[in-house]
């Protein structure tokens, strides 16, 4: 396999055409196919209103995950690990869920409001309870968030069996993965978090480089392991907090979408952050627009689409490291 | 000139397991081995050298000052440390892994990437995966990982444990060479008696206590070593071989 700066130019370069042909295809794609290039007022319209904002937020939201998937393997040593490990799924799951069943709705945007609220208090709360008297150490940390997202779960599942209305099947449509009400309000938000968490952890790339090899090895390199691994860890919360109040919770992609890239440009977090994003964006961008296409005007929702399509490739690509 | 000094150092993780007015040196240039059986306090010792672990009383100094008045990357460039357990599944390749060497003092013309692979006799193996490697191997990606940092004095926890005899020796002679030209200092937990013989120096410890201190021919007799591995038998034949080896290295010491 070729593995030096020069390939993983090519990886990158392939992957971002990939990811605009995906891009053309997405918006063109739905109910009804879209020539894009082709303007008349009609298409127009639906273009602007609802193809565009859908395949921005579709992008924004795998890329999010992909990124808060790398970092949070990298802060664990632990390639189990992806966005929704700490329990922020759940919270924002809680949260959002209360909103849709029990009909807040003090203006539009109230439910993914609650839900990126519900995100942030579950990060926060791990990582006070996760804070050990040797700062943030990751075994702490990981069952910290095991332990408060379990708790979650069930005072969900308690809401929801006690819960009877119309409101318990869009809470569970929110849940796996939700893209069909997507609009423009949700984008200028949700985007700034996303850049505010990846610019944070693209200057956190080395300490997070040094996080992987254990914090014995990363204090000798200079960093102070702790410090670095809440830096990390507010970026990835802050990620999968935006992600999840935009189009609810999307399996797979945080977990395997950054094991995939590594194979392909190993594990330095300058080359594996960026990609990650751009591979999750792409993915769930192209399982959305077959998930909304292939039983129009059923909804297949995108996580589901995006599980199916990339765990074989991930299981190719085991078996080809097998014979490697 | 003293690089690293303990002064008094007390450290405690237990009420049972403790050390105590702990006080050594190691000078500039110089290549001292820490000894001593299981639970002596080998690897507390070296944290607490590599500031990792803060001691209870008394002070570690390194070039003089407190290591914990230190800023990270000023640290970095005074001290690195290899801990005894390294992680089996780091996801690196060993050119990335020694790369990262570099992050205290980017663009620093110490010594580059391909020279410190080349010392370690992994030159070639840049993009090889780490898991892909022998653990011997592994152990030398990463002690090219900290001779790539630059550092003025190395801590490195039983860094010949995995190897085998011909590495151990040509680490030995990398150690020798880097300690030589480079005045670098190397203090090293170790158990090979024979690779201890060829030290500078030795600090035998026990119980988080010190034993003895000194050239390895005043370290390493038969009585010394039996009582502080709590030894039956004669260790003989072994020690005899030995104590040639100390006896010679004591008589040139002198």
């Amino acid at each position: 396999m070729k593995r030096d700066t020069g390939s993983n130019f090519l990886v990158a370069a392939t992957l971002c055409v990939s990811s605009l042909i995906i891009i053309v295809v997405s918006v063109a794609s739905g109910p009804r196919l879209l020539n894009p290039f082709v303007m008349d007022s009609e298409t127009c319209r639906t273009l602007l209103a609802i193809r565009l904002p859908r395949t921005a937020v579709a992008l924004l939201m795998g890329g999010a995950l992909g990124a808060s998937g790398a970092i949070l393997q990298g802060i664990f040593r632990n390639p189990l690990a992806d966005p929704y490990i700490l329990g922020i799924s759940s919270g924002a799951s809680l949260a959002a869920s209360f909103g849709i069943m029990f009909g807040i709705s003090l203006f539009t945007l109230s439910v993914p409001i609650l839900a990126f609220i519900g995100a942030l208090a579950t990060g926060a709360a791990v990582v006070i309870l996760g804070h050990g008297w040797k700062g943030l150490k990751p075994e702490r940390l990981l069952l910290a968030g095991v332990g408060i997202g379990f708790f979650l779960s069930a005072v969900l599942m308690l809401v929801m069996t006690l819960s009877v209305d119309d409101g318990l099947r869009r809470a569970i449509l929110w849940m796996s993965g939700d893209l069909s009400m997507v609009d423009w309000g949700l984008l200028p938000v949700g985007l700034s978090f996303i850049l505010i968490g990846l610019a944070l952890a693209l200057t956190r790339h080395k300490g997070l480089n040094a996080l992987t090899l254990g914090d014995d090895i990363a204090y000798s390199l200079g960093f102070n392991p702790p410090r670095e691994r809440l830096y990390l860890f507010i970026a990835a919360s802050l990620m999968t907090a935006a992600s999840v109040s935009m189009g609810g919770v999307v399996g797979f992609i945080g977990l395997v979408v950054p094991h995939v890239v590594r194979r392909h440009v190993g594990s330095d977090a300058a080359v594996v952050l960026p990609l990650s994003v751009v591979a999750g964006g792409t993915l769930l961008c192209f399982a959305d627009a077959i998930g909304r296409t292939v039983a129009a005007p059923l909804e297949l929702p995108a996580g589901v689409i995006a599980a199916l399509i990339g765990s074989p490739y991930f299981i190719f690509l085991l078996g080809q490291r097998k014979t490697h | 000139m003293t690089t690293l000094e303990f002064t008094g150092v007390s450290f405690s993780y237990s009420p049972k397991r403790f050390m105590d007015h702990m006080s050594f040196s190691v000078a500039e240039g110089e290549l001292v081995g820490l000894m001593g059986p299981n639970g002596a306090g080998k690897s507390t010792i070296l944290k607490l050298a590599a500031g990792i672990l803060s001691p209870k009383k008394g002070k570690v100094l390194v070039g003089y000052r407190a290591i914990g008045s230190y800023s990270g990357k000023e640290r970095a460039k005074h001290v690195a440390y290899l801990p005894q357990i390294l992680d089996l599944q780091a996801p690196f390749r060993v050119g990335e892994l020694v790369r990262m060497g570099k992050y205290p003092q980017e663009g620093s013309q110490t010594l580059s990437v391909e020279e410190a692979l080349h010392l370690v006799g992994l030159q070639g193996k840049a993009k090889t995966h780490l898991a892909e490697l022998s653990g011997g191997e592994r152990r030398r990606a990463y002690i090219a990982m900290t001779l790539v940092q630059g550092a003025k004095v190395l801590l490195l926890d039983e860094p010949l444990a995995s190897l085998d005899i011909k590495y151990q020796f040509d680490l030995f002679n990398l150690l020798k060479a880097i300690v030589c030209e480079k005045k670098v200092s190397v203090f090293m937990s170790l158990h090979d008696i024979g690779m201890g013989a060829m030290l500078d120096r030795l600090l035998l410890v026990k119980n988080g206590l010190t034993v003895i201190e000194g050239v390895p021919g005043k370290v390493l007799t038969d009585e010394i070593v039996r009582n502080a591995y709590d030894l039956n038998d004669s260790i003989g034949v072994y020690m005899a071989a030995n104590r040639t080896v100390c006896q010679a290295l004591s008589v040139a010491s002198v």
